[in-house]
């Protein structure tokens, strides 16, 4: 039975550890790969990160090989193609791990347990284990043999970004840690940084920080903002365009693709630049919907975040993982029957404005969103920096899933722990913001403000611009973004 | 309606104008600009009725026309001077007066008059033409062309000579003529073109090869830009010193692919190849689409999986042993239409000049100010001065193939692989881009692989040919 690691440590530790992040300085890489030169890296797993991360790595002079479970190398599985086809050893665990001076575990988080147990006996002395998120040493407890070194380098995009960026010649934001009770040679770091180099990852900036503070972050971004609040969103403003009358192509399609367009204005500038692009009048309007939802859901956010913690999301989840993923099954298919996963888009023109024009709540709860997540990480000790690729940072690439498939395509692409976590989010939300919803009408979703709705009060203006530009997650969000020199717009 | 039909015409040296087809319309006013030898002249020659029509016709060329040109200048003092021959007389002859030359009787009085104050030539009146010096013959000139009360005025080069003073004496005037007389002109600087002119015609080869309305800004650019390849001088930028990348062994070749197999799933692409490329050759690659050319490169660059598993050797690298990708790209400029593809970034076009050194698509590093500067430079050669804030993904895809090209020039790097260069390129973006390459393999400090289908679309300064076949069990 697993056992929750967080739960083990004293308050005083529990605080230290959540608060524990700090944006590395370029500097701070000029070793690069050095401290992997020559080392021979195992990857388990060839999926969406391991394939990637792979390629980055190897093309940064690193030795690379993959090992898979026997049955996806017999049955040549997806997996086992990705590896091969590209050139790289692919062995058994039996034939590669013995040999690895680090093993990559890039296995889903669900696998975990099993995965590193079966591996860890074969591991030689003095190696070291690597993940990509912390889930199984915080949640589960995973007892690391003494002798290895275990440390984490996360990305914080999917697989196939990781590798866009770096054949741009850039990277993806990256969070490091080194697992205390894991480090005995006392070169966990030495190792996190080199291969956060070999990703590409320095070049986009690295966060160093712990186990803890990545999972409870990762976890509250994911359910909240990220996957729940726009699953939720698309569901509640479809179904309100439809009640109203509208054309079901045109409000499947301002959904589908609308996300994606107005997150692409958080990208460059946060929430304050996605509100500039509404006209003053919409701003005004999406502004009082978005402190609205705010106080509606503020107890729903706390909740997450505190069922984070104190370990009760893992355990609830892992039950269900337990009892063959019920619930988590059930959910899955009752999303691909929603009416808006059932109505293609439509083929009219939606110019980039019209999605914001047309969009104003979509805008109110993006806002309210990420705020709330941000507000809720931060006071639970989590810092800024994280706080803020764990909820503005990562959703419009969210939102770049669902116009590629909708909800089906969000779904499939995030891991089990982040689905799981939207489903508990969705299923709390919808009827959280049922008595909100009869107040809405088209002019805030589907058709926009009357044009003779034109005036504004100047004194409001401007106090709805110094909230926006005042919200902590601007602050730090523009500081981060300063980092990334030259930022790119995929057009 | 002034036309041109399929007409070829043969000048005197020998010089043919081929199957010009040209409409002038009663309104427009048109620029004839070319590089040196183009034709130009010889155009607007024809409109003047001169020149051996060899095949075609014209019709409704104008009866008075007031031609200024240095042929027709040439003519004049020609005539003088045969008049100089005729008094074999011992009688020294003092030569035709200017007031003579001027005041013919096609001549209006007052407006000659007027301009010979303008120009201020009276106190030249009474000396003999053929002892002015030629900018003030070339007054002369003009003031006869523009008092006849001509039908189409031909000025070919009409500032060439003029003092500043007169340049702009004459642009003033200028302007007012238009109004009620046709113009044609003929210019090799673009930055010369008066504001009336309505159209643009190119010439290159004797052919009438572009017809631009002014009013079509892009493609009115385009020429500006082409013209400006073809006729200045251009120098490639120096490479940033600052910047530098490690010397490779010049008695190694640059690339060296040794029985390379390229295999996808259970096809194979290409088999048992092998290439040798040596410093300072050029190389032309060709085949038909899906012969695996892109494939090859991507080899060299770095860019395909399967370099891992085949015998490379790079830039003094053995593949797979422990360099980075980015170690073997410093020694190579690229471009294709994937590569511009891919570079959808709202950077400036500075900084994607820039990112040149870094080989990165966007720029995600400081740059220096030599930097800065080499890409002004850069900008300035390919007629894009001033314009290094704009944003990339804003500019034409003809520009954008120029700047990529720079991009991958500005480190003056050992390999320039061009893949399909004009590929998607209109007629005015292909000849500017073939003329930067063309510059690029005589600067000859870089070896170009130059990619295209067609084996026998060969470009000059290329002299080694690799042609991928089709595999037989690639179907
Ligand atoms: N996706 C993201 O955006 C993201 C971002 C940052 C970090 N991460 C982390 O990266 C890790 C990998 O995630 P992913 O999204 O790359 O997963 P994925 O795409 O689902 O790939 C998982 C790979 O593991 C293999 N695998 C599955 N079950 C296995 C088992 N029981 N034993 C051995 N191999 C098994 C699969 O191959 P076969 O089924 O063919 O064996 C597959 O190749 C996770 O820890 C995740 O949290 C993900």
């Amino acid at each position: 039975m697993s056992n929750n690691y967080f739960n083990t440590l004293p308050l005083r530790e529990q605080l230290e550890q959540l608060a524990k992040c700090r944006f590395m300085h370029m500097n701070e890489f000029t070793e690069g790969v050095d401290a992997l030169k020559g080392k021979k890296m195992v990857i388990i797993g060839c999926g969406a990160q391991g394939l990637n991360q792979g390629l980055n790595l190897r093309d940064s002079g690193l030795d690379v090989s993959y090992t898979l479970r026997q049955s996806a190398i017999t049955e040549k599985r997806q997996s086992f193609k990705n590896a091969s086809e590209n050139g790289f050893t692919v062995g058994t665990y039996e034939e590669l791990i013995p040999k690895a001076d680090i093993v990559l575990n890039l296995t889903p988080d669900k696998q975990h347990s099993p995965v590193v147990a079966a591996v860890m006996p074969l591991m030689k002395q003095g190696a070291c284990l690597s993940y990509s998120h912390g889930f199984n040493i915080v949640e589960e407890g995973m007892k690391i043999r003494e002798d290895l070194t275990v440390i984490m380098v996360a990305p914080k995009c999917p697989g196939s970004e990781v590798r866009a960026e770096y054949v741009r010649g850039f990277g993806v934001p990256t969070l490091i840690a080194v697992h205390e009770d894991n480090d005995p040679q006392g070169h966990g770091l030495a190792l996190a940084k080199a291969y956060a180099v070999g990703t590409g990852g320095h070049k986009a900036g690295v966060l160093m920080s712990s186990f803890i503070a990545e999972v409870k972050s990762d976890l509250m971004g994911e359910q909240t903002i990220l996957c729940g609040m726009l699953q939720t969103g698309s569901l509640l403003c479809f179904d309100k365009m439809i009640d109203k009358g509208m054309d079901a192509g045109y409000a499947s399609k301002l959904i589908q693709y609308g996300w994606e367009t107005i997150t692409e204005a958080l990208k460059y500038g946060g929430v304050t630049n996605m509100l500039d692009r509404l006209s003053n009048p919409a701003k005004i309007k999406a502004f009082d919907l978005s402190e609205e939802l705010k106080v509606i859901m503020r107890p729903l956010y706390n909740k997450h975040q505190d069922d984070i913690i104190n370990g009760t999301f893992s355990s609830t989840m892992m039950a269900d993982w337990a009892n063959d993923d019920v619930n988590l099954l059930g959910w899955r298919a009752a999303t691909g029957e929603t009416a808006f996963e059932k109505t293609p888009a439509g083929d009219m023109e939606i110019s980039e404005q019209e999605y914001f024009d047309h969009g104003i709540l979509m805008v109110a709860m993006v806002k309210a969103g990420v705020e709330l997540a941000f507000e809720t990480m931060t006071a639970a000790g989590i810092i800024a920096d994280s706080a803020y690729y764990e909820s503005l940072h990562e959703t419009p690439l969210i939102a770049n899933t669902i116009a590629r498939k909708k909800l089906y395509e969000m779904n499939a692409t995030i891991s089990d722990t982040a689905e799981y976590g939207c489903y508990l989010y969705n299923h709390a939300c919808l009827p959280l913001l049922a008595d909100f919803m009869k107040g809405i009408d088209t002019d805030v979703i589907g058709r926009g403000l009357a044009s003779d709705d034109n005036g504004v009060d100047n004194a409001r203006l401007i106090e709805v611009n110094a909230a926006l530009r005042d919200h902590p997650v601007e602050a730090i969000g523009a500081t981060l973004r300063g980092h990334m020199a030259d930022m790119k717009k995929i057009v | 309606m002034l036309q041109l039909h399929d007409l070829s015409v043969e000048f005197d040296e020998g010089f043919q104008l081929k199957h010009i087809n040209w409409q002038i319309q009663q309104h427009q006013h048109w620029l004839i600009t070319g590089a040196n030898g183009a034709g130009k002249s010889a155009l607007a020659a024809v409109l003047a009725g001169y020149g051996e029509i060899l095949a075609g016709s014209t019709s409704s060329l104008p009866t008075r026309i007031g031609w200024v040109s240095f042929e027709a200048q040439a003519q004049l003092i020609q005539a003088e001077l045969k008049k100089d021959d005729a008094d074999i007389l011992d009688v020294i002859s003092l030569g035709t007066p200017v007031r003579e030359i001027i005041f013919t009787e096609e001549i209006d009085p007052v407006i000659a008059g007027d301009l010979i104050q303008k120009f201020e030539l009276d106190y030249l009146l009474e000396r003999a033409f053929r002892k002015l010096s030629t900018g003030e013959s070339r007054k002369v000139m003009l003031i006869r062309a523009l008092s006849c009360h001509a039908d189409l005025l031909i000025l070919d080069e009409p500032f060439d000579g003029l003092d500043q003073a007169s340049h702009t004496m004459l642009q003033n005037h200028l302007a007012h003529v238009v109004t009620h007389t046709q113009v044609v002109m003929v210019l090799n600087r673009f930055d010369e073109i008066p504001d009336f002119i309505s159209h643009v015609a190119y010439m290159e080869d004797g052919q009438l090869r572009h017809q631009v309305k002014r009013e079509d800004t892009q493609a009115f650019n385009e020429l500006y830009q082409l013209l400006h390849l073809k006729t200045t001088h251009l120098t490639v930028p120096d490479a940033d010193a600052d910047h530098k990348r490690p010397t490779l062994n010049p008695l190694e070749p640059l690339v060296k692919l040794s029985n390379i197999c390229i295999k996808h799933t259970d096809m194979v692409l290409i088999e048992n190849l092998n290439w040798c490329i040596q410093a300072n050759q050029h190389w032309q690659l060709s085949g038909p689409n899906g012969s695996g050319k892109t494939a090859l490169l991507s080899l060299i660059t770095g860019d395909h999986p399967q370099c891992y598993t085949n015998d490379i050797f790079v830039f003094g690298f053995q593949r797979g042993n422990g360099e980075s990708i980015w170690q073997i790209k410093q020694h190579i400029g690229y471009v294709s239409t994937a590569l511009q593809w891919e570079y959808r970034v709202g950077t400036s076009l500075a900084n994607v000049i820039i990112s040149g050194f870094y080989d990165s698509i966007g720029l995600y590093s400081k740059s220096t100010d030599q930097q800065k500067h080499i890409a002004q430079k850069w900008l300035a050669l390919l007629g894009m001065e001033g314009r290094g804030d704009q944003p990339f993904n804003k500019l034409s895809y003809g520009d954008q193939r120029l700047l990529l090209i720079a991009r991958a020039m500005v480190k003056h790097p050992p390999l320039l692989i061009l893949d399909e260069p004009c590929l998607g390129l209109d007629d005015i973006n292909r000849q500017l881009v073939l003329a930067l390459i063309e510059k690029v393999c005589a600067a000859n400090e870089t070896s170009v692989i130059y990619v295209n289908h067609h084996a026998k679309d060969r470009i000059a300064g290329i002299d080694h040919y690799l042609a991928l076949e089709k595999s037989a069990d690639n179907s």
